[in-house]
C-alpha cells in the first residue's frame, strides 16, 4: 500500500534525507508529494546553514595538547574530581552567571574577573603536584617565549580566550603558593595596576609584548612575581 | 580497526578519533552551551576522558556516539545543574557569508534565532539529526527514547522554525517553503 500524503509530509518533517526505498518511491509518486519535498528540501539547506558554526582555528590541534598535556593523563590521580566536586563546582556554578556568553567585555579588569571566575580555581586545583613541561610549546604559538626562571615553576598551562583574540592561562607554583597568570597577547593595561575580586588580588603588567595578569590570594604574593612576569615573557623575535 | 596495545598505537587510535569527530562534537557543543570558549572547554574535556577510557572502546565503528555520550554527561555534569541555559543567540555569530542573498541572510539569522528558543527536547535531537548527521534510530538509541518520539520531536521542531520565520514577517523565498 502507498504512502498517503498526510505520512509522506510526517516523514518529511521528522527526516527530509531520508533515504527510505518507499519513502523515495512516494516522493516521485505526483506532483504534490515531488513539490512537498523539493520545498523541504530548500528548509533543510537553509536550516544547515544556519547550524553550521564555524570552527576555531587549530582546534584539532588544541583538543591533541590538551590530552597530551593534562596532568590527568600521566599522574591519572584520583583525588582531583572529588576536589572538584567539592569545591571547584560550586564555585564555577555560581560563577557560570557572570561567564559571558559573548567575548564583549568592556575591559580588561571585567574580562579578567570572568575569566578567572570561570575555571580559575578549578586550574588551581588542576595545578596541584604538577609539572607543565610544554610551556615554550604553548607560548611559542603567539609568539613569545619563557624566560626559564618562569617556565621552571609553571604548573599548568593552557590556551584561553582573552577580550582580543587567543591567550595563554597558567598556574604557577610558587613559595607563596598557586598564582595564576594569564598572558594577553594583544590587550592593553595600565602598568601596575591592582584589582581585587572575590577572594583574590590581581596585578596588571604591560609586557614587551601585549599584557598579563597576576591573579592570587593576597596582594603581597602576586606582587613579589610582578618583576618575574614583566621580564620572563619574551616576545621570540627577541630570545632567538 | 583493530587494537593496538602500545602506546603508539593507543596514540593513533586516539588521534584518529579527534581528527574524525572533534569537529562535529564541537559544533555540537557549541549548540548546547552556546559559547565557543566553553564548547571548547567541554570537548576538550570530553576527549580527556575519552582518552582515560579509549582501552574500553572495542568497537571504532560506535565512536562517535560514544564520544557524545560523554560530552552529553560532561556538560550535565559540569554546567547544568549550576549555569542558567545559555541560550543567548547572540554568542552564536556566523560570519557574514557574502554568496548569501539579504532575503536569505535573515532568514538563516531567524533560524539561528529559533534554534536556540527551541526547547531542549526539540533542539537536541533535531541538532543531532543536522549537525551530527545522526539518522532517527540513532538519535533514539541516544536519547533513549522510542524513534517514534524522536520523530514527532524532530516535526515539531521543524514545524516551530518555519512557524518563526512566517510569524516574523520573512519575505522572498521563504514563501516557497510551506
Amino acid at each position: 500500500m502507498s504512502m498517503n500524503f498526510s505520512e509522506f509530509k510526517r516523514k518529511l518533517g521528522a527526516e527530509p534525507r531520508n533515504e527510505d526505498p518507499e519513502f523515495l518511491r512516494a516522493r516521485h509518486s505526483s506532483p504534490e508529494f515531488e513539490e512537498a519535498a523539493e520545498a523541504a528540501d530548500r528548509f533543510e539547506a537553509k536550516l544547515e546553514r544556519a547550524a553550521a558554526v564555524p570552527l576555531p582555528e587549530g582546534l584539532i590541534d588544541d583538543i591533541l595538547a590538551f590530552v597530551e598535556h593534562s596532568p590527568e593523563r600521566s599522574a591519572r590521580r584520583n583525588w582531583w574530581p572529588m576536589a572538584m566536586a567539592a569545591s571547584v563546582l560550586i564555585a564555577v556554578g555560581a560563577a557560570g552567571l557572570g561567564w559571558k556568553m559573548s567575548h564583549s567585555w568592556e575591559s580588561v579588569e571585567e574580562y579578567l574577573v570572568d575569566h578567572y571566575r570561570h575555571d580559575g580555581d578549578k586550574m588551581v586545583v588542576m595545578a596541584a603536584g604538577s609539572n607543565a613541561n610544554n610551556v615554550q610549546a604553548v607560548l611559542s604559538k603567539l609568539d613569545v617565549s619563557a624566560a626559564p626562571a618562569l617556565a621552571a615553576i609553571v604548573s599548568v598551562i593552557k590556551y584561553c580566550p582573552t577580550p582580543d583574540g587567543k591567550g595563554v592561562h597558567m598556574v604557577l607554583n610558587t613559595q607563596n603558593g598557586p598564582v595564576t597568570v594569564i598572558y594577553m597577547p594583544h590587550a592593553k593595561v595600565t602598568d601596575g595596576e591592582m584589582l581585587a575580586f572575590d577572594n583574590v588580588d590581581a596585578v596588571l603588567v604591560d609586557l614587551q609584548s601585549g599584557s598579563a595578569a597576576i591573579i592570587g590570594a593576597g596582594v603581597k604574593g602576586v606582587s613579589e612575581l610582578y618583576t618575574l612576569i614583566q621580564t620572563s615573557i619574551i616576545p621570540t623575535s627577541i630570545s632567538s | 580497526m583493530p587494537v593496538m596495545n602500545t602506546e603508539a598505537g593507543r596514540q593513533a587510535k586516539f588521534n584518529q578519533l579527534a581528527q574524525a569527530y572533534g569537529t562535529d562534537l564541537y559544533r555540537y557543543a557549541m549548540w548546547i552551551c552556546g559559547n565557543d570558549a566553553l564548547a571548547k572547554d567541554l570537548v576538550q574535556e570530553t576527549y580527556l576522558r575519552a582518552w582515560k577510557a579509549l582501552d574500553k572502546l572495542n568497537d571504532i565503528g560506535a565512536a562517535k556516539s560514544w564520544l557524545i555520550t560523554i560530552l552529553r554527561r560532561e556538560y550535565a555534569r559540569t554546567f547544568e545543574r549550576k549555569v542558567p541555559k545559555f541560550t543567548d543567540v547572540d554568542s552564536v555569530v556566523v560570519p557574514d557569508d557574502i554568496e548569501l542573498e539579504p532575503d536569505d541572510r535573515t532568514e538563516i539569522e531567524l533560524l539561528r534565532q529559533g534554534i536556540m528558543k527551541l526547547a531542549p527536547k526539540y533542539r537536541e535531537p533535531l541538532l543531532m539529526q543536522v549537525v551530527l548527521g545522526y539518522s532517527c534510530e540513532e538519535i533514539s538509541k541516544q536519547l533513549d527514547i522510542s524513534k517514534s518520539a524522536v520523530m514527532t520531536q524532530l516535526f515539531r521542531a521543524r514545524e516551530q522554525l518555519k512557524q518563526k520565520l512566517r510569524k516574523d514577517g520573512v519575505t522572498g523565498n521563504v514563501h516557497e517553503l510551506f
